[in-house]
């Protein structure tokens, strides 16, 4: 008989999310994603001055801050007909970089990995390594003083989790030692950013810092100490796992979808193009990549509690909130390409770009589109990103010499009576898109489409799925009691809920809720 | 259990210890002289102090930015010095499991509860967790918590949604009769945190507040009176252009900077371990310590720092101390405003530079 099980919140992700899923015979029949908060950045937005769009919709997200301010930049400067300078781009790409090597190990080690690890097998271990021994005695330690929060409570392990002490004492060893690497990531964003979370020197039409050799320096060093952590401990750990005890959920593909993807791409390169590229895939079709045509994006009310209006493209969209709207389960839009629902994010990006070595790798274990795919991409793309930081910070200084050498085109600083613009760039967790028109020197109407907007959309007009709703199709959730499964695949995708949601009223006794708080 | 036993058990040395202390100390601003008072009051609870963190309307920063900190690192935070029983991102839990944590931690009562977002008074369904408007759990969880701090600008007064659509409130606005301490900025700065906690744990007591129950020690003084470029502004050297070389230190009043009327420590603790803060990165002050920031909502009569990027009209009246400055430091801010608009004049008068200086006054 089916059942309903209903997961609110979700934990380990930005923001307010809640998951309902209809359960038969073990297996995931249908599912609904629900944002659940909402705070009208693009209507309080209204009436300001052009410019603070990128201060504040750098605030829609604290986690991966920063893409926000920088695609709101774009999307000014594109209005403002700025033209950016050379070292601005080189500063900015190192602000938002240092903020994706702060995002994937992150989100692997700490928002995830604790869905795959059996922590409470580090006890078992009985190796002699001094440092793990150490790690062994300080969470056996918290076990006996009865306080292990908050590694604990949690989903109970199954088949798919990882209990080999080693393994796992290792893992635990390298969650600690992640922890201290986010936050030096954080600090080498701020070297240029000013601070983090939420950097202060992007804004429209450039940067507002100047960094002197001393601050490089620095930034380099820093940079080397990440770079290292990610290529010696975060990728191997990643493909260990991956190609190792989740070799059957990866092969599985549990958590695929129906392959569509989209990406923007990401990291403007000095000839015009982008580090990631951009492009779009349709029904797992690797073969075909297509160009990206912006104009094909269209977004869709029809179950998110906003006033009904017509399928349009985002740019003219409205949003004005509907709480009571008939059939609206979301505060989420639910963005489409060619009337398809896409995923966005690293794994989008991968299967656009098709590096030599991910591809391998897929093929050469079979992997699946589906959660850990999802996890290895985010990971592969990590080294990419590492190789070009180290180029970018090379070639600063040559752009920063010179006497009154340019980050800023401080002749379009101030609005232009009317102009419209659009800024297109993938964040950490996929395509973000902001869109903005100027009448009168000030903010007539602000647009975005969040990668969680495009992931975790509700059904569209048609009644069509958002891409997570089609994921979770085929999960198998043996005991509906832990319905571990679905937050791994809900959490491979890197949730970032900042718009809002309100739930349906699960009826009588037959749903199962399930506050992930 | 005694604090020697405890230590040994989690395989931590007495001097490991008190080196952890003593780093901490420092970090948050204490004097090294508070140390034994800290160890003391440890020693005295022995048990890491339960935390509760929920969270209202908000972006997740202020989460983020307090295990930014490297010394104590996020690590000590975590599993040594504080007991993180609900925080949504980073706890392990899910489900029923998670929920029964949160019931049983705030029955037995003794936890500090942080609070980050800020709450919809224009619809509780702006905000829902668990099938409940979040601003009931809020006022659940507020009544059996020792002090309640509401940590970033929107959890203290709206902050940036308030300026929007749903009515957007502080925990002020809905929390009565309990200690509050509020600790603003947008984020909070891993400081103002843990110094608070470690303050409150040590003394058992508030830490001196000022009127917007903001603690002294991180708030008590003008931005713009410890600014690194008040020099600058003395000359009447303000910044129109970043890309001149010149101008590199100059005063960021012209480009909308509200440190005039910010009350923040940021000059002297900085942030990210030390590293940098918004006007040494060539950046004017939003001011997102106050609660003027960043813009008044609907049928909301707050002056409001929007925009940000042009220069306040408060401050440019030259020799009127008319700037609206809330009433801590009246007198200070005040001073301030007049030296803005004489600073400004004095440099127009002397033939500017730069043109915009004197289009800005």
């Amino acid at each position: 008989m089916a059942q309903k099980i209903v997961i609110d919140p979700v934990t380990r992700i930005e923001g307010h999310l809640k998951i309902e899923v209809m359960v038969e015979n073990g297996v995931v029949t249908d599912a609904w994603t629900v944002g659940t908060a909402a705070r009208g950045f693009e209507i309080l937005l209204k009436g300001k001055d052009p410019r603070d769009a990128t201060y504040v919709t750098e605030r829609i997200c604290g986690v991966c801050a920063g893409p926000h301010g920088w695609t709101s930049s774009v999307a000014v400067e594109n209005a403002h007909g700025a033209v950016l300078p050379e070292a601005a781009r080189i500063i900015r790409n190192l602000i938002i970089g240092a903020m994706w090597l702060h995002n994937h190990p992150l989100h692997f080690y700490h928002l995830s990995a604790l869905d795959y690890l059996d922590i409470l097998a580090v006890a078992e271990y009985r190796g002699n390594d001094p440092q793990l021994l150490a790690v062994k005695d300080r969470i056996v330690a918290l076990v006996k003083q009865g306080d292990t929060a908050p590694l604990t409570p949690r989903y109970e392990p199954d088949e798919f989790s990882v209990r080999d002490p080693e393994i796992v004492i290792t893992a635990v060893a390298h969650y600690l030692k992640a922890l201290e690497m986010q936050a030096k990531a954080r600090k080498l964003s701020a070297i240029f950013g000013g601070k983090q979370p939420h950097q202060s020197s992007i804004v429209a039409c450039g940067v507002t810092i100047k960094p002197n050799a001393q601050q490089i320096m620095k930034f380099k060093s820093i940079l080397q100490e990440l770079i290292k952590f990610a290529r010696e401990v975060y990728v191997p750990d990643v493909l260990a796992f991956g190609t190792g005890p989740l070799l059957p959920l990866a092969q599985a593909g549990v958590g695929g979808g129906e392959g569509n993807f989209l990406t923007y791409g990401v990291f403007p390169l000095a000839d015009g193009s982008t580090l990631f590229k951009s492009g779009v895939i349709f029904d797992g079709k690797l073969n075909d990549r297509q160009p990206l045509d912006q104009n094909r994006i269209t977004e869709d009310v029809k179950h998110s509690w906003l006033k009904d209006e017509p399928v349009k493209h985002p740019a003219e969209m409205d949003t004005v909130f509907d709480l009571d709207k008939e059939g609206a389960y979301s505060f989420l839009k639910a963005p489409r390409y060619e009337q398809r629902a896409m995923e966005v994010g690293p794994l989008a990006r991968m299967l656009v770009q098709q590096p030599p070595g991910f591809m391998n790798l897929i093929k050469e274990y079979q992997i699946k589109i589906g959660a850990v795919a999802r996890h290895a991409a985010r990971a592969f793309e990590t080294l990419l990103l590492c190789e070009a930081m180290e180029t970018w910070s090379e070639e600063l200084p040559a752009l920063l010499a010179g006497k009154d050498a340019r980050i800023h085109d401080t002749e379009h600083w101030k609005p232009p009576k009317t102009g419209t613009g659009q800024g297109l760039l993938d964040a950490p967790r996929g395509a973000l898109g902001h869109w903005i028109e100027i009448e009168d020197h000030k903010i007539k109407n602000y647009q975005m489409v969040v990668p969680t907007t495009w992931n975790f959309s509700p059904r569209d007009e048609q009644g069509n799925r958002g891409p997570v709703e089609t994921a979770l199709l085929g999960v198998p959730v043996p005991d509906p009691d832990n319905p571990i499964n679905i937050v791994r695949v809900v959490r491979s995708y890197d949730p970032c809920l900042s718009c809002a949601v309100h739930l349906i009223e699960a009826d009588s006794a037959q749903v199962r809720k399930f506050r992930i708080c | 259990m005694d604090l020697d036993r405890l230590l040994t058990a989690r395989g931590i040395s007495r001097r490991e210890f008190i080196k952890l202390l003593t780093a901490t100390a420092v970090t948050l601003g204490l004097s090294a002289s508070h140390v034994p008072a800290m160890a003391e009051a440890i020693e005295k609870s022995v048990t890491k102090t339960p935390v509760v963190w929920l969270k209202g309307q908000l972006c997740t920063g202020c989460t983020c930015s307090s295990i930014s900190s490297l010394d104590p690192g996020p690590e000590e935070i975590i599993l040594d010095l504080l007991s993180f029983r609900y925080n949504p991102t980073i706890m392990a839990a899910a489900g029923h499991v998670a929920q029964m944590a949160l019931d049983e931690t705030v029955k037995a009562g003794g936890y500090v509860l942080i609070v980050e977002g800020s709450f919809p008074t224009a619809d509780d369904r702006f905000v829902m967790s668990g099938g409940k408007p979040m601003r009931e759990k809020l006022l659940e969880t507020a009544a059996n918590a020792l002090v309640v701090i509401p940590v970033g600008a929107c959890a203290s007064f709206g902050g940036i949604p308030a300026a929007g659509p749903t009515g957007a409130v502080g925990v002020g606005a809905l929390v009565k009769d309990m200690p509050i301490i509020n600790l603003p900025g947008c984020p909070v700065n891993p400081r103002w945190l843990y110094g608070t906690v470690m303050h409150y744990l040590m003394y058992q007591d508030l830490p001196e507040l000022d009127a917007y129950n903001r603690p002294k020690m991180f708030y008590g003084k003008l931005l713009h009176d410890n600014c690194p470029r008040r020099g600058r502004f003395e000359r009447g050297e303000f910044l129109t252009d970043w890309n001149s070389d010149e101008q590199q230190d100059w005063c960021l009043l012209l480009m909308g900077c509200k440190g005039p009327k910010t009350y923040t420590d940021c000059p002297q603790g900085l942030w990210n371990d030390g590293v940098n803060f918004c006007i040494n990165a060539g950046s004017p002050c939003s001011g997102c310590t106050q609660p003027e920031f960043y813009a008044p909502g609907f049928g909301d009569t707050r002056v409001g720092f929007a925009p940000l990027y042009e220069k306040q009209n408060s401050f440019a009246l030259p020799g009127i101390g008319g700037i609206d400055a809330p009433k801590v430091g009246k007198a200070m801010a005040g001073v301030a405003a007049a030296g803005v608009g004489i600073h400004l004049v004095a440099r127009t008068v002397s033939g500017s530079k730069n043109k915009r200086e004197g289009d800005g006054v």
